[in-house]
């Protein structure tokens, strides 16, 4: 299940930051988010050569804490997408589909002429997709 | 979903854009016009450039996003590539479109554009056709130079008319 997603812009100002679980404290999250930032930087600076290609978009996992994964996702305009989730049987195909969606719903989103760029989303419809979106995700390993 | 605008709508669109900045909004002060619509193409660019580079890999040097813009940007945005390509290696390149798509239904005609001066009137046509026309190409500076920016480049884009409807734009990367 995700718990939460975060769009963060080239200058790692947060554009989005949304958790979907009330049970976990919001700010425990926003800090996972914030450290994986890091994480993200090394992995673009100091690619392994054994890794995957380093002109790939979705990062893979970034690292695990003790009860959470953690993914990455760097697009081209240097946005990076971070998703929390706490599956531990989750597949890395439906990781990448999940981000290609996202992908395509922050686009949408930003190409809204009300949007500023570098200010937070505050697209109501953004907000329902990505829900709809993390509702689906933790269906499907689901029977 | 995906929603289709006649292309003449586009270009209408480009015409009056440059004939309200520059006789209604700004009429009295027409060199306010052009960084104004040079603005707008910059917002413009830096939201297609976001859609256009959704499904490629990342760029590893300035060099592979210039030619992300020659090549699927272009194509996206008027149907053809960048004809030429041309860069001195130290940051400045000059990107030539042999027929520029929203420039090729233009026509100007001199006589009409002078106001009648007898000096060299060919000349001073041609000179005052070719500054109207280069009005029209503000806005396509500011698309690349915002796609450019979305991209982490800085830049500052110019656009050179001397033979239409050829057209170069020249991008000066700042360093």
């Amino acid at each position: 299940m995700i718990v939460c997603l975060a769009v963060v812009g080239h200058q790692n100002n947060p554009l989005y930051i949304q958790s979907f679980t009330e049970a976990d404290d919001a700010l425990k999250l926003h800090h996972i988010v914030h450290c994986s930032l890091d994480v993200v930087d090394e992995r673009v600076n100091n690619p392994k050569k054994s890794g995957p290609t380093i002109n790939e978009a979705f990062l893979g996992l970034l690292y695990p804490t003790e009860n959470y994964k953690v993914y990455g996702y760097l697009t081209n305009t240097k946005v990076k997408f971070i998703l929390v989730t706490t599956d531990l049987d989750v597949r890395d195909a439906d990781v990448r589909n999940f981000f290609r969606r996202f992908h395509a719903a922050y686009v949408d989103a930003v190409t809204n002429p009300f949007h500023v760029p570098g200010k937070k989303i505050t697209s109501k419809i953004f907000a329902e997709r990505v829900s709809t979106m993390v509702k689906s995700f933790g269906l499907s390993p689901a029977s | 979903m995906v929603r289709e605008v006649a292309e003449s709508c586009v270009e209408s669109l480009m015409a009056e854009i440059v004939s309200s900045y520059c006789k209604g909004v700004y009429a009295n002060k027409p060199e306010l016009a052009a960084p104004r619509i040079e603005a707008i193409g910059f917002q413009v660019g830096h939201r297609l450039s976001e859609r256009y580079t959704m499904d490629r890999p990342r760029f590893t040097d300035h060099l592979e996003a210039i030619k992300f813009i020659c090549k699927d940007f272009w194509s996206d945005l008027f149907k053809k590539q960048i004809d030429n390509l041309k860069t001195n290696h130290r940051g400045t390149f000059v990107l030539q479109d042999n027929r520029f798509r929203w420039l090729a239904h233009m026509s100007v005609d001199p006589s009409l554009v002078t106001s009648g001066s007898i000096q060299d009137p060919s000349a001073m046509a041609e000179n005052e056709a070719a500054q109207a026309t280069g009005l029209h190409l503000y806005f396509p500076c500011g698309i690349i130079r915002g796609a450019l920016s979305n991209l982490g480049i800085p830049c500052a884009v110019s656009a050179d008319i001397s033979n239409l409807p050829a057209c170069s734009f020249v991008v000066r990367i700042k360093v």
